[in-house]
């Protein structure tokens, strides 16, 4: 039982612990099976084996603790694709942390923190992430295509007319000139006869009143 | 995305025997030998304080160095068992008395050189020095720290980090409270509550991402 390195402690293998019969030779079978001390103690043994580069064991290892790290993901997690994700994450970590494991204590304990703390961060991190998320409704559907959006546009283009002939006559006036028709203020002074900063007044006043008239119609909404 | 049972192949299939990590104890008393190592050649390139001989005569002192140092030692004890799978986290509670010791004399000495402190008290050639003994301790210790407990990545960084810095911290405290006369001006418990207080609270703040930095490869891939 003694690795590479020469430096794994000694080990006692009862006999049939690997074969899974007691000690009297019997098999055993059922719920016997996975009794938590006979497993713990084969598990022990197989992942210092594992240690040691027993491929055989480690996939025989992984392979048994496979549903009772599924058992534990389950409890924590709703959707089966998340168990069985999280049930991947602890065998990555297994594998990556299996030299942290000594052999002389048990390997319950060893495997329960690891998938508790995985299991832990995985739903730490789910809950940031849905926090900072929100759902889509129907209210946040646009289309690309520009006729699926149109009634909307169509609407606000009537409530603008409507705010626009709400209007005083000037104020209409120096709208029309200078946004709609993309005037300057140089040619609307010249258009209408008024001075430039009549109509730069104009303008200001009527943006005032158009921005109170549409606000209100929205609250209305 | 891959099955379990492929999953399961791949990692048999790509097993490599491993070294098992020693005892905690073990791997405690290595690291306190580095430290040991730092501070002798730290002695010898400053040299010990002129009135050590007369400080140590001072309880306080006394205490306070004694405590610092257990602090480092149990601290470091406890980081090395936190950072395994199958150890309580209680450990972590091990450098607590000790901490209780160095923190309760740090706080007389305070008071008392708070009244017998002068004007000139802080020297800037001397807080220089100070602050390279302070980081020659420290670097090395915490590196060493960092690469020791990379396994603790998955696990229980938080707990890992913060009892590991407050091993480096207790042993850099004792390095300056060894090698610097300054604590006949408040610099010193600047220096003791604040590295104390630096390194636990950088840790703290960056303990996982230190971590993710020094994981195993496999382990970033695989998260």
């Amino acid at each position: 039982m003694r690795g590479p390195h020469g430096r794994a402690p000694p080990l006692t293998v009862v006999k049939g612990a690997l074969t899974g019969e007691d000690a009297l030779g019997r098999r055993a079978s059922g719920p016997d099976r996975t009794r938590p001390a006979a497993s713990d103690f084969e598990w022990s043994i197989l992942m210092a084996r594992a240690q040691d580069g027993d491929s055989d064991a480690y996939r025989r290892l992984l392979e048994e603790v496979t549903p009772y790290i599924r058992s534990l993901a389950a409890s924590r997690h709703r959707d089966p694709s998340d168990v069985e994700d999280a049930v991947q994450d602890i065998l990555l970590t297994i594998h990556v942390i299996r030299q942290t494991y000594d052999p002389t204590r048990p390997f319950r304990p060893w495997l329960v923190t690891i998938a508790n703390r995985r299991l832990v961060d995985r739903l730490r991190r789910q809950g940031r992430l849905r926090s900072r998320e929100t759902a889509l409704t129907s209210d946040h559907e646009t289309f690309q295509a520009g006729q699926a959006n149109l009634h909307q546009e169509v609407s606000y283009r009537h409530e603008l007319r409507a705010a626009l002939d709400n209007l005083p006559p000037g104020q209409r006036e120096a709208i029309r000139l200078l946004k709609l028709k993309e005037m300057s203020l140089k040619e609307a002074a010249t258009a209408t006869g008024r001075s430039v900063t009549a109509l730069k007044g104009a303008t200001h006043r009527a943006l005032k009143n158009l921005r109170k008239m549409l606000s209100h119609r929205s609250e209305v909404q | 995305m891959i099955t379990t049972p492929d999953l399961i192949d791949a990692l048999a299939a790509n097993l490599a025997p491993v070294r098992r990590l020693r005892p905690p104890a073990t791997r405690a008393a290595c690291w306190l030998l580095l430290a040991a190592l730092v501070l002798a050649l730290l002695a010898v390139s400053q040299g010990i304080r002129p009135d050590l001989a007369q400080r140590s005569r001072d309880p306080t002192f006394i205490l306070g160095t004694a405590g610092a140092l257990l602090t480092g030692v149990l601290a470091a004890v406890a980081a090395f068992m936190v950072s395994l799978p199958d150890r309580s986290r209680l450990c972590m509670l091990l450098p607590c008395p000790a901490l209780v010791l160095w923190l309760s004399t740090i706080g007389y000495q305070c008071l008392t050189n708070w009244v017998s402190l002068e004007p000139n008290g802080i020297r800037f050639g001397e807080t220089a020095r100070c602050f390279a003994t302070l980081v020659l301790t420290s670097l090395p210790l915490s590196l060493a720290m960092l690469m020791m407990l990379r396994y603790a990545a998955p696990l229980r960084p938080t707990a890992a980090t913060l009892t590991g810095s407050l091993a480096v911290a207790a042993i850099t405290a004792t390095a300056l409270s060894l090698f610097h006369d300054l604590d006949a001006t408040v610099m010193i418990l600047m220096w003791n509550l604040g590295t104390a207080a630096l390194f636990v609270g950088l840790g703290g703040a960056f303990g996982g991402k230190m971590f993710s930095w020094a994981a195993p490869r496999s382990m970033t891939r695989g998260a």
